[in-house]
């Protein structure tokens, strides 16, 4: 270490200390806090406390006074090998009050007490008092800033400290023998004492031994008292200065010995352990002259502030948030977690693509709940709920978000209630709702200005969700609900997961994601596919198959509504179920739910994500095409036979929601469009599609001799048909995978 | 220790109490060493505790983990005056300040619910601040980054600190089997008995910067089945000897 205490002549040089580094643990900070909200409160007085130093570092390590997480038991044992050193900590209620406190006055409080302690010989019995240091603290615990300031107080001769001989290497200086003998006999020292570190003592030496004593021994061990040499516990690491703790020492040997010293000869004891070999040969060792302060009655002038890291007479300050704000924890917990998912065992996943992924969840009850834990689970953090209802009673047993209170009074609205508890759950989410209905098919809305105007802010409002979101989750608890956002995700292309639920029997598949306009010219449903639709009707010849309903691209894929043969809103014919999703068994909301959000993950895993071509049961035994696995258009699962299949279609050219005339009409007309839809009865769109026709068609098929349904607990009609279709021994869908027909 | 010591079975799991005795032989070790091991036990209990070693490590990176987030808001109030005649003539050795050093905290700890040693960690500044994992990354030589990408690294993950509720990193004990079943079925091969902390440690130090000397290899046998009463005195001398330490020399 270069510096200007060296090369210059005996007596020139002042001595320099290297002053101690203020080192905290994490644990004295969590502990600090524990005690400011259990004990101290506002309690603004002085606290004892207690730090420590250590002195087997190695080279290039800041000499340090540590304070860990037993600071505040001042009674408890001390670290191995290393020295207490005992504090006062401030720790004031205001940041105000930090900055304000008069810290020359702390500072010369402080020292005069030693000052004291060396004059009434208290010192001599009790070294360790040479050693003190006051913290000064203010925790603001709302944002876990720490704000600190050390001070390690010394006295000063006014004049410094002249060198008489540089330090050098104890190796240099001692023998192989010498060497042995100090460290046998601070050995001794220390157990005499029952410790395993001895702050300050008194060396003697000749070429055949080294003998050591306490200080208190002073008059008894010396015999010369010119030139003495004494010991100290040095922390410091540097080759040419000592540390902090040797100051008071000195003006302790100067205030009483002062008179009758020449020479003082100051053995820096450093004890390290390298590779499992013990050293204190790197000790080192030099000679001063004390100024003699055996006069001096007065308190010498002190210094002890410790600079900061900018290296001015400042306090330091630090962040804790990361480590101690549970928000923050839970956030980086989460995270970590889901990385270990991905290291462990799918080290291609792209979680990144899911945890930013904006999702909208239309439907707050059964499938809505479980939906937005499984996406918790999964770390999205955007989630997003529409709807309408209030908590009943029969809710919180199915629905995993609310509990008893929350159907008191009425109900809370299930939107709101959601989000308060995903926050709960995890603060780290970003959550919203909306407690808003969603204009139906034949559900007419214009009864009034009032009610036309709802509908249309309700339309607006949807329109602008859907296009601050990626992801649309359809989880009503009604088929004609589902048509508006149906209709209004395929417009702005987005990916919709949709999950309906029978009694025992349900259906999770993603939407058909229409290529992005300009590009859609030679996708529209050429004639092939639109046979290829119709024949999915019971009793149309059979094509086939197998090269129709595989390898289905994304964009050719069907929606919710492609399967029907009948429009939404007939609510006599059609409703059945609707409001029963009370009726499903019960764990079946929560296996939709879960499959809608793996689903969704498995798209986004996907390189061309809802363009993705759809995998069939067929697929099961091919190479997946994601690290996940397959992506599937629909997962149909029948809880009767423990049995899911993955059946895929074509989007259907008459589909009620996403043909092109009826996205056509939306995109032109607007408002004017859907309106017309919710106010007219279900014949409007099977007109305006074509499909009236096609339904006089089906329904003489059906009569014509599909064999009659064998469940009668299936009641939802979508469901029943599909089951039919698919049952049929004319069903143009994939054959089930395992003999399950 | 002993060679002729009857194993049963290789079995990559550990009871409790052949934890604890196997840390008492392998702190032996480190005390005659000095390497700065020590038991901690937790609020008295001798039974409830976990080795613990503390490593300063001069901090890489010279200006990002260890000065940032150092909270700004100290410009408000930065220099006092008021102690501004604390000059060079104080004889204080100028420059000392702001020495960027990383304080490395290792805890074994014994899993019930896995039935092995966990490895606990965590990095923190002289400030108190604990580091990122990100962060901790960083300061992995370049040199070893590459070897560790492939290895246990992967597993790392944010726990609370099961006895001091505080957050720290741990190794995940999911691979734990994969590199412990070989190494325990050469020595049971043999019949020699090995000290599974002192080889499992010293799988699992390297990757987050903590070396086991081959000397504990040498000198640390496995804990004999029969004789615990020796041993947990072994134990037990090597724990209240050990009441807690500071820091130590890297090797
Ligand atoms: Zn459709």
């Amino acid at each position: 270490m270069a510096d200007d205490s060296t090369g210059k002549g005996p007596g020139t040089t002042k001595l320099q200390f290297a002053p101690f580094c203020s080192a905290l643990e994490a644990g004295f900070w969590h502990q600090l806090t524990q005690k400011k909200l259990n004990d101290y409160r506002l309690d603004e007085s002085p606290k004892s406390i207690k730090g420590y130093y250590y002195n087997g570092d190695p080279v290039g390590l800041p000499t340090r006074l540590t304070l860990e997480f037993s600071a505040f038991e001042v009674d408890g044992p001390t670290p191995l090998r290393c020295c207490t050193a005992t504090g006062i900590l401030y720790n004031t209620n205001t940041l105000e009050a930090f900055r304000s406190i008069d810290k020359k006055a702390l500072l010369d409080k402080e020292a005069c007490e030693i000052w004291k302690e060396i004059q009434s010989g208290a010192a001599l019995q009790n070294p360790s008092i040479l050693n003190k240091f006051i913290l000064l603290t203010f925790a603001d615990l709302k944002k876990y800033h720490f704000y600190y300031w050390f001070c390690f107080p010394v006295l000063c001769f006014s004049e410094g400290i002249p060198i008489i001989q540089e330090p050098v290497s104890l190796n240099l200086k001692f023998s192989a023998k010498q060497i042995s003998g100090l460290q046998e006999a601070y050995d001794n020292l220390c157990s005499t004492n029952n410790t395993t570190a001895v702050p300050y003592f008194l060396v003697k030496y000749s070429e055949e031994e080294v003998r050591v004593a306490p200080i208190h021994e002073w008059e008894a061990f010396f015999t010369d008292f010119k030139t003495v040499t004494v010991g100290v516990y040095d922390p410091c690491t540097l080759a040419q200065h000592p540390g902090w703790p040797l100051r008071n020492f000195l003006i302790l040997i100067a205030s009483k010995w002062g008179a009758q010293l020449d020479v003082v000869e100051v053995l820096c004891f450093r004890d390290r352990t390298l590779q499992g070999t013990r050293s204190v040969q790197h000790s080192i060792i030099f000679q001063v002259k004390l100024p003699d302060l055996s006069a001096s009655t007065g308190c010498p002038k002190s210094v002890g502030w410790e600079k900061n890291q900018k290296g001015a007479m400042g306090p330091r300050s630090v962040n804790l948030s990361e480590c101690m704000d549970p928000k923050r924890l839970a956030e980086s917990s989460v995270d970590l977690n889901l990385k270990l998912m991905r290291w462990r065992l799918v080290p291609t996943l792209d979680l990144d693509k899911v945890v930013s992924t904006k999702c909208l969840l239309l439907g707050a009850g059964t499938l809505g709940c479980n939906v937005a834990r499984t996406l918790m689970g999964w770390g999205v953090r955007h989630i997003t709920f529409v709807d309408n209802a209030k908590i009943s009673y029969s809710n919180p047993v199915r629905q995993p978000l609310y509990e008893f209170d929350d159907c008191l009074a009425g109900g809370k609205s299930k939107a709101l209630a959601a989000v308060e508890r995903l926050r709960k759950i995890f603060p780290g989410v970003n959550a919203e709702g909306f407690n808003m209905s969603i204009p139906m098919p034949g559900h007419p809305v214009n009864f009034s200005e009032v009610t036309l105007e709802q509908a249309r802010r309700d339309v607006e409002q949807l329109e602008a969700l859907i296009s601050s979101h990626d992801v649309v989750f359809l989880l009503m608890d009604t088929r004609e609900s589902r048509w508006l956002p149906t209709v209004l995700a395929a417009s702005q292309r987005k990916l919709v997961v949709n999950a309906a639920l029978g009694f025992d029997t349900f259906v999770v598949m993603r939407h058909g994601l229409k290529r992005p306009r300009g590009e859609s010219a030679e996708s529209s449903p050429s004639s092939s596919c639109t046979s290829a639709s119709s024949s999915s009707i019971p009793g149309m010849p059979s094509l086939p198959g197998a090269s129709l309903f595989s390898n289905i691209p994304g964009h050719r894929l069907g929606c919710y509504f492609c399967n029907d043969v009948v429009a939404p809103g007939d609510s006599t014919r059609d409703r059945t179920l609707d409001q029963q999703c009370t009726v499903s068994r019960p764990g079946l909301a929560m296996i939709a739910g879960a499959l809608a959000v793996e689903m969704m993950v498995s798209i986004l895993q996907h390189p061309e994500g809802g363009y993705a071509v759809a995998s069939s049961s067929d697929d099961r035994m091919n190479e997946p095409p994601t690290s996940l696995g397959l992506v599937p258009h629909q997962i149909r699962g029948f809880l009767a036979r423990f049995d899911n299949v993955l059946p895929a279609s074509l989007a259907f050219d008459k589909c009620t929601a996403c043909s092109p005339i009826v996205l056509d009409h939306y995109e032109r007309e607007g408002f004017q469009f859907l309106s017309k839809v919710f106010n007219s009865s279900h014949s409007f769109l099977e007109d305006l599609t074509g499909l009236t026709l096609l339904h006089q068609e089906t329904q003489a098929a059906e009569s014509a001799g599909v064999r009659p349904q064998q469940d009668s607990s299936l009641t939802n009609k979508t469901l029943e048909k599909f089951l039919r279709l698919w049952e049929s021994p004319t069903s143009v869908l994939p054959p089930c995978p395992s003999g399950a027909v | 220790m002993s060679a002729d010591t009857a194993l049963p079975a290789a079995s990559c799991y550990l009871d409790e109490e052949t934890f604890r005795l196997s840390c008492g032989l392998f702190l032996e070790h480190s005390h005659s060493l000095n390497d700065g091991w020590t038991w901690e036990m937790f609020s008295g209990s001798e039974k409830e505790g976990y080795m613990k070693k503390t490593v300063m490590v001069p901090c890489r990176l010279s200006s990002t983990p260890c000065q940032r987030r150092v909270v700004d808001d100290t410009d408000g109030l930065a220099e006092d005056e008021q102690l501004s005649d604390q000059d060079e003539s104080a004889g204080e050795l100028p420059g000392a300040e702001g020495q960027a050093v990383l304080r490395y905290e290792y805890h074994v700890l014994y899993s019930c619910s896995y039935q092995i040693p966990i490895l606990y960690f965590r990095a923190s500044t002289l400030e108190g601040r604990s580091l990122s994992l990100e962060e901790v990354w960083k300061n992995v030589h370049p040199n070893y980054q590459q070897r560790l990408r492939q290895g246990p690294w992967d597993t790392i993950t944010q726990q609370e600190h099961p006895l001091l509720g505080q957050p720290f990193f741990m190794l995940h004990p999911c691979k734990t089997e994969e590199f412990m079943r070989p190494a325990l079925e050469t020595a049971h091969a043999k019949r020699m008995g090995v000290n599974y902390i002192v080889t499992w440690l010293s799988v699992v130090g390297p990757v987050v910067g903590l070396d086991v000397p081959l000397s504990y290899a040498l000198a640390v046998g496995a804990p004999v089945p029969g004789t615990s009463a020796s041993a947990s005195a072994a134990a037990s001398t090597a724990a209240s000897a050990a009441a807690s330490t500071s820091a130590s020399a890297p090797d």
